[in-house]
């Protein structure tokens, strides 16, 4: 009896100290802050780079195993998702948007051609990278990929698919390894222009001078994704241009500081845009142009012109 | 006659960790994913004395959080939370119904876990959904699915973690 009395206290002891102990491990994690450069990374970051770089070869391996469940699953949901009334507007949707898009073809071969050649004149990539797996919790959206700080990655730089689609942004690089958070992660922020289609190509990630020096304003906010999940447009003032199908590159601009993101770089499409007549900024749906569980490759851009501002 | 195994319960708690960080990320839909590690400790920690029951589940909270890239702390504090609650029941349990109420421990916990994410993302200044919400939609189904899974491999882990020692007599 006194010994399980004794058990019982100890018990309660080591569980007040490792209770303190865990509370001082979470304060001194957030403390450390990402690793915003290499060899800044914290006691805690690391042992988490470290253990990615190890379970890696793991991971690649179930994502081989579970690619098929996933593709299985994608399609179960899709199938559950459309109604006969949605497939229908679906379809005549897409009818019409067949003959408005005719035009663009050309441009899309050129951005086909592109992804093909995955090079661009004045953006740096890294070296072409898988998609090991995913990773994190539940409000989180990020992926590791297979290059690293030895393929010259680091951490904040812009991650691509093709020459200039963008996917998110690299946070923790290992040697060997990187996590990227995606742009529908809910931590994810961008400057973005928002562009009609005539005025910007996505092949070349070019934008014309007319949207920068025009007397149009044409809209420019922050980039994220809101808590039910909709990737979106904030701070964009009701009176500057925004319609259903513009693009949405980044801006590039972040006021003195080093740049996070090349300007020009293609992230959707304006799925649509809302005001009250009491609202002081425009409420903007963005349709991603990337979807999460397709990727497979993706490129880091590890330097571009102007980035130093 | 059974007898726990320190050795055999901190395995299956560390093999439930590995689990964790490489194929739960596949199994997560919206706000529910399996909570391998806490079921684990919960069971692994049930027929173990106080002090190792705790021991094993902060071991198994930083395993948790080591692997994975969420926020280091919470796992720990996730793991000692389900050791405490499996080493208080194993106090009142009685023999046959264990596997029913380590299970509803192991939804109590991984209730307790979501909770503790959920105030840490707040206190780390990183967005959250509404309280109610998240309770209502997130929490509640998280840990009822969970003690689910853990109601129907329960019974195996039990078998993992004891061992049979023989009488003194055979």
């Amino acid at each position: 009896m006194g010994r399980k009395k004794s058990s019982a206290a100890s018990g309660l002891a080591a569980l007040l100290i490792l209770c303190v102990a865990s509370l001082v491990l979470f304060t001194v994690y957030v403390k450390e802050g990402d690793c915003e450069r290499e060899g800044q990374c914290g006691p805690l970051h690391t042992v988490q780079l470290g253990a990615a770089e190890v379970l890696q070869p793991l991971r690649s391996v179930f994502s081989t195993v579970f690619a098929p469940v996933t593709n299985t699953g994608q399609r179960l949901m899709s199938a559950f998702d459309n109604s006969e009334e949605q497939r229908l507007k679906d379809k005549l949707a897409k009818a019409e948007a067949r003959a408005a898009e005719a035009s663009r073809l050309a441009r899309e071969n050129a951005q086909l051609r592109g992804l093909l050649k995955g090079q661009r004149a004045y953006y740096d990539y890294g070296p072409l990278a898988q998609v090991v797996a995913p990773v994190g919790d539940q409000f989180t959206q990020r992926i590791i990929i297979n290059v690293g700080t030895e393929d010259g990655v680091e951490p904040n730089r812009p991650v691509v698919i093709g020459s200039s689609t963008l996917v998110g942004r690299t946070t923790e690089v290992s040697r060997h390894t990187a996590q990227v958070m995606l742009l529908t992660d809910q931590m994810f922020a961008a400057g973005v222009r928002i562009v009609p289609p005539a005025k910007f190509n996505p092949a070349s990630s070019e934008i014309s001078p007319a949207v920068t020096q025009g007397g149009t304003s044409y809209g420019q906010g922050l980039l994220g994704t809101d808590l039910e999940g909709y990737l979106g447009v904030d701070l964009v003032s009701t009176s500057a241009r925004a319609e259903q199908g513009d693009y949405i590159v980044t801006s590039g601009r972040a006021g003195d500081k080093e740049l996070l993101f090349p300007p020009g770089l293609y992230i959707g499409k304006v799925e649509s845009v809302s005001s009250q007549d009491i609202d002081q900024f425009k409420k903007i749906v963005v349709e991603p142009a990337m979807n999460p569980q397709d990727l497979e490759e993706v490129r880091v851009i590890t330097d571009w012109a102007g980035r130093n501002g | 006659m059974e007898q726990a195994s320190v050795v055999r319960a901190a395995l299956m708690v560390a093999v439930a960790a590995l689990l964790d960080a490489v194929i739960v990320p596949y199994l997560t839909f919206g706000y529910f994913s399996p909570r391998l590690t806490l079921i684990a400790v919960v069971f692994a920690a049930s027929p173990l004395r106080d002090l190792q029951a705790v021991l094993l589940g902060f071991f198994g909270g930083v395993l948790l959080d080591a692997l994975g890239g969420d926020l280091f702390g919470v796992g720990t504090l996730g793991g000692l939370l389900a050791a405490a609650l499996s080493a208080r029941a194993s106090s009142v349990r009685h023999k046959g119904t264990e596997r029913v109420i380590l299970a509803q421990i192991a939804g109590l916990a991984v209730a307790g876990y979501d909770l503790l994410g959920y105030t840490a993302r707040w206190l780390a200044g990183l967005g959250v959904p509404q309280l109610g919400e998240y309770a209502v939609w997130g929490i509640l189904p998280d840990a009822a699915i969970n003690a689910l899974i853990a109601f129907l491999i329960g019974g195996w882990l039990l078998n993992v973690v004891n061992v049979k020692v023989p009488h003194s007599w055979e």
